[in-house]
């Protein structure tokens, strides 16, 4: 039982701390970013939704947060939560001049 | 793994859904990279169709051409890029310059399916328009060059271009006491390098902007500039055709990268990001600007008119993971594609002169 309660409090609980830190939401509307840098808490959920009217390819390839969105057509939205601090640099692979840097602070 | 006495099965289930979820993510976490989590559809506002008037305003053309901090223009720099352009001992055999592929009367491309280089080798790619390259955001059919210094010395270099190793060029360059005297005088301090011969080519290059087009004379609000079906063209070029999805701005290119569905083994930038489905087979979207003069079309020359590439978009192309999610068959009517002709035949403008500079001895 004692195993059930761990597990069971892991699940409620790792959700609940994520949840304390708020949502950050980065738009991608007009083939850019709606901001070129932002600082996030490690952990912390960052939504990418493509409010734009054509689809991107948003990734990464920075040592410890890489990721590739895959091609996210318009009026998605996709969580992403980085896990090593550091800089990561993020660009659509479709649109060369769409790039983001989001420091990802311990 | 023990789990002790089991009050029922839903338990075990959870028990065994959560631990996977756990372990997933920790294993995630350990080998390093971001967590993907959930996608979800949301409720986006919709921009509603434009009226004409709004459409036309996203066509406005810059007032001043945009150089980088970088590389500042100078005039120096901007007439000694220029004879380096034309000068054809920056090929091995000095019998290519930059120009014979990019020729000022052929819209600043040469004309055919796949480029000539260096003994009549042909490069798997045809070469491209310059034309308002100093807008560009990547360079290359394929973007693998971040900026046009870093683009202007790879042709140079490349053994089916010019086949001309740098090193070798400064060499050649250094033994013509004029351009010895042009570099020093555009780059003080510097003089002749491999970094100055990039910078005065790039400088010489953004400043081959495509002219006033009756286009722009429709745009600047001269109705009678074009003609009622390139009017109804840039319309269906704007709507129903898609067009504009890639091609926008008035230099029409977003500098983005698709996979139009072309046939052909040239993955393109997909050699450069494998890890992206989409960039498979995908190449940069070129501007429109003079387009009459620019074919045949496309990264391989494979279409020798307009009419050919609307087809071609109309139908959509090779059905693949990596074609764009924006290519799917149009639907356009002989009517459509008559008016998308004539609408793109209104960016080319008048043939004009181009200076040809006297050469350094």
């Amino acid at each position: 039982m004692r195993i059930i309660v761990a597990v069971v409090a892991l699940g409620v609980c790792g959700p609940t701390a994520l949840a304390l830190t708020a949502d950050y939401t980065v738009h991608q509307k007009g083939r850019t970013f709606s901001s070129d840098i932002t600082t996030v808490r490690k952990g912390q959920i960052i939504v990418f939704l493509n409010d734009d009217t054509v689809p991107h390819n948003i990734f990464s390839t920075s040592t410890g947060n890489e990721f590739n969105l895959g091609s996210q057509r318009p009026g998605l939205s996709t969580d992403v939560t980085f896990s090593t601090a550091g800089e990561v640099e993020i660009v659509c692979a479709i649109h060369p001049r769409m790039r983001i840097t989001i420091v990802v602070r311990e | 793994m023990h789990l002790g006495p089991c009050p029922n099965g839903t338990k075990i289930r959870y028990i065994v859904i959560l631990t996977t979820l756990l372990l997933v993510g920790f294993v995630r976490i350990s080998l390093g990279a971001a967590i993907v989590g959930d996608t979800r559809s949301v409720e986006i506002v919709q921009v509603a169709p434009q009226p004409l008037d709004a459409m036309k305003a996203e066509y406005q053309r810059p007032a001043e051409i945009p150089f980088p901090k970088s590389n500042p223009y100078t005039l120096g720099k901007f007439l000694l890029g220029q004879k380096l352009f034309f000068d054809r001992r920056l090929s091995s055999r000095s019998v290519q310059s930059c120009a014979s592929c990019h020729d000022p009367g052929l819209a600043w491309g040469d004309g055919l399916p796949v480029s000539v280089g260096n003994g009549i080798a042909k490069p798997s790619r045809r070469s491209p328009s310059i034309l308002n390259a100093a807008w560009g955001a990547a360079y290359m059919w394929d973007g693998r060059a971040a900026s046009l210094e870093q683009q202007t010395l790879e042709p140079i270099e490349s053994f089916s271009e010019m086949n001309m190793p740098i090193d070798r060029l400064l060499e050649r360059l250094n033994s013509v006491p004029e351009y010895v005297l042009f570099f020093n005088a555009a780059f003080p301090g510097e003089g002749l390098s491999r970094n100055s011969l990039a910078e005065a080519l790039a400088t010489y290059e953004r400043t081959i902007v495509s002219g006033w087009a009756p286009f722009d004379a429709w745009i600047a609000g001269n109705e009678r500039a074009i003609t009622e079906a390139a009017k109804r063209g840039f319309v269906v070029f704007n709507t129903k055709g898609g067009c504009a999805s890639c091609h926008e701005g008035w230099n029409f290119t977003n500098d983005g990268f698709q996979d139009i569905g072309l046939p052909g083994s040239d993955t393109g930038r997909g050699l450069l990001i494998p890890q992206v489905q989409k960039m498979d087979h995908a190449f940069k979207t070129p501007g429109l600007r003079e387009i009459s003069s620019r074919g045949p079309f496309m990264h391989d020359g494979s279409m020798r008119t307009l009419e050919d590439v609307i087809e071609h978009y109309n139908v959509g192309g090779v059905d693949r993971p990596s074609r764009s999610d924006l290519i799917v068959p149009l639907g356009l009517t002989e009517q459509d594609k008559l008016d998308l002709v004539a609408f793109l035949k209104c960016l080319s403008t008048e043939p004009t002169p181009t200076t040809i500079p006297a050469f350094p001895y």
